[in-house]
């Protein structure tokens, strides 16, 4: 019996000790194809782990976003393979692939997003709708907790129109997680607001992220925010560089003084 | 509301009913206009199809209202050369048959005729009648008529005399009265209750008091005397030389008038094949109708769908959120599908009521009266045909749907972030 226990116990010790792997690409490749083809990524091998903080930087147009867009599923590679929680999702049909996007990511864009027609609770409950059609107490409560944790406990039924842009981005964030997903994928989630409420939306970020150990995947042009991760990765001319954040520093204070 | 969701919609299409009313209820002016345009849509094949096809039955009242649908006389023989006449057992021979005088031909056992005929399908009413040419004359100069001898009330249900009457009557015709058309009586120069003298083709002669004048604005139209009168003023006895036939079906002539010829020793003719040129232009005027009906709802149904693609292709955006949210494709079709049936249900209910409304206002319209005694008609000839106003709804529906899932489904096959852009 002891035996067997130990056999059972080992790799879960192993996988708690060494965080598992929920994003991966294998060489990568983004073409543009139009009246003039725009190739973007030129053979991305990254690999993200569970809860880790990952920060995106790099120029614009390095292709961040197109990034971004793949491991989510938002938009198809042109070569290479994306493997989310260790499953090819070239492989998948298309209502699984929705399913994926339901169950294992959350989003959050530059701009909220939000459903302008539904309410703060309702918009944050949108991903548990699509999933269930009705969304049961118990996920309610705590979709609510988590919007009462970003602040938003009083504007439950207001609508985007009526909140601040830093009350929707928060809103927006409550969504991604509502599911309960092992990735959160942001792209420059604080790119549209104000330094502080740009602040106050990361730190919340940061805060989920080593509350329930979701992955975070964000794109930032906002260096302190980059500092704050657990690792940076750099994209220049359509391939990955992972820098330390002492690299990021130089970088950093390279470029202000030139 | 939430609440009614929950008890009225089955939980598997929660999610889209309630995307797509809550769309349609914060859409504001866009959901009005969307609406509007079905609604405007319907209107507009409601009044076409109920304007044309009112016409359309104007026009076949108006053709056929005046004429026998069936008449039934004895065979004419025509005239035809000798060689084709069956040779004659006897050493009696023509050179040719003549064609007989009208008067001379005549139906005896009109009353069993007219039974048998009564009796088949399609058959609205039977008139045996009495019809001759005569010389009307006040003093001395005689003018050339028609004279139809029936019995009054049969008579106005087959062409009707009491109801373009302008002075006198017709129903209760005494046998030394008579009907005169307006236009006689101005050549005549005669007025209602004046005497007048009618001399026959078989040179008898008779003199009536004008009982009424009537009018139906179609040129000089025949006397009417009573039937017993008429035959004895074309000398028929108890017989009579035609039977008149009004049917319920008018486009069922042909067919009726075969039926009759096999159940009587007479000819039976369609009004379809005496007047060959009212049916030509009776066909041309309902082809046309169907042609103008059918492109209306065709136009109506692309001004709809534009508007309908227009506001579902702004959705574009929020279709690609949905979809990066977990949304399957059918699922974001299902909302548009009831977006488009709310629409289009509202819309063609709307349309449906302003357009009869609109109908019955316009029938309501009447022409300016030319003759005396007139009942005013209707400017428009509008009908309400439920028939086509649920084509109406049936059409706007069917486009506004499509119109509304066509997009939507170009929408939800691509990738989220290109409809997101």
């Amino acid at each position: 019996m002891a035996t067997i226990e130990q056999s059972l116990d080992e790799p879960v010790r192993a996988a708690r000790e060494r965080p598992r792997v929920v994003v991966e690409t294998r060489g990568l490749r983004k073409t543009y194809f139009g009246k003039v083809d725009v190739p973007v990524l030129f053979g991305i091998d990254i690999k993200i782990h569970a809860e880790e903080f990952v920060a995106v930087i790099g120029q614009s147009g390095s292709g961040k976003s197109t990034l971004l867009n793949i491991l989510g599923a938002l938009d198809t590679p042109t070569e290479g393979t994306v493997l989310i929680n260790g499953v090819d999702i070239s492989t998948l049909e298309d209502n699984e692939m929705a399913q994926l996007r339901n169950d294992e990511i959350g989003f959050i864009f530059q701009f909220h997003y939000l459903l302008e027609e539904f309410t703060c609770l309702e918009n944050a409950l949108m991903p548990l709708t699509i999933r269930d059609g009705e969304v049961s107490d118990a996920d309610t409560q705590h979709v609510i907790r988590l919007l009462e944790r970003v602040g938003l406990g009083t504007q439950l039924s207001k609508r985007p129109d009526e909140m601040s842009g830093g009350q929707n981005q928060r809103c927006a964030i409550v969504r991604a997680l509502a599911n309960r997903p092992k990735i959160v994928l942001a792209d420059e989630p604080t790119g549209n607001l104000d330094s502080r409420s740009g602040e106050e939306v990361f730190a919340l970020m940061r805060e989920m992220n080593r509350e329930s150990g979701v992955a975070f995947i964000m794109i930032t042009h906002d260096d302190r925010l980059a500092q704050e991760a657990d690792r940076i990765i750099l994209i220049e001319d359509g391939l990955t560089h992972e820098i330390s954040k002492e690299e990021h520093r130089k970088r950093v204070a390279s470029l202000t003084t030139d | 509301m939430n609440t009614l969701l929950r008890i009225l919609v089955p939980r598997r299409i929660r999610f889209e009913v309630q995307v797509a009313v809550r769309h349609l209820l914060s859409g504001g002016g866009q959901t009005l206009l969307t609406v509007s345009a079905v609604a405007a849509g319907v209107i507009i094949v409601i009044f076409i199809t109920s304007l044309i096809f009112g016409l359309q039955e104007r026009l076949t009242e108006l053709l056929t209202d005046a004429i026998p649908h069936v008449t039934v006389t004895v065979e004419e023989t025509e005239p035809r050369p000798l060689s084709k006449v069956a040779p004659s057992p006897g050493d009696l021979s023509s050179t040719e048959i003549e064609q007989q005088a009208p008067q001379l031909k005549f139906i005896d056992n009109y009353p069993a005729v007219a039974d048998t005929i009564r009796r088949l399908p399609n058959v609205r009413e039977v008139a045996p009648v009495v019809t001759g040419q005569a010389f009307v004359s006040k003093g001395a100069n005689p003018v050339g008529v028609a004279v139809v001898g029936a019995d009054p009330e049969l008579q106005d249900r087959i062409t009707p005399v009491t109801k373009d009457l302008i002075a006198g009557k017709f129903i209760g015709l005494g046998s030394d009265e008579i009907v005169i058309d307006g236009e006689l009586a101005k050549d005549l120069d005669v007025s209602n209750g004046e005497r007048v003298r009618v001399t026959s083709g078989t040179g008898a002669s008779e003199s009536f008091t004008i009982a009424g004048i009537y009018s139906r604005g179609q040129g000089r139209g025949s006397a009417y005397v009573t039937l017993r009168t008429g035959q004895s003023l074309f000398g028929l006895g108890t017989k009579v030389n035609a039977v008149y036939v009004k049917l319920i079906d008018i486009y069922d002539a042909d067919a009726a008038a075969d039926r009759i010829m096999a159940l009587v020793p007479y000819e039976a003719k369609s009004w379809t094949r005496e007047f060959p040129q009212f049916l030509s232009s009776l066909q041309v005027q309902t082809a046309s109708a169907y042609l103008i009906s059918g492109f209306s709802l065709v136009a109506s149904g692309f001004a709809i769908a534009a508007v309908l693609i227009v506001s579902v292709l702004q959705k574009s955006k929020q279709i690609g959120i949905l979809k990066s949210m977990g949304a399957r494709r059918r699922q974001i079709l299902t909302v548009f599908i009831f977006e488009g049936l709310g629409v289009a249900v509202i819309g063609s209910a709307v349309g449906a009521m302003l357009g009869s409304v609109i109908v019955i206002l316009l029938s309501l319209f009447k022409q300016p009266v030319t003759r005396v005694g007139q009942a005013p008609e209707q400017l428009f000839p509008v009908r309400i045909i439920p028939f086509y106003i649920a084509i109406a709804i049936l059409a706007a529906i069917l486009s506004t749907v499509l119109a509304a899932v066509l997009p939507a489904r170009r929408a939800a096959r691509m990738n989220p972030v290109d409809v997101m852009r």
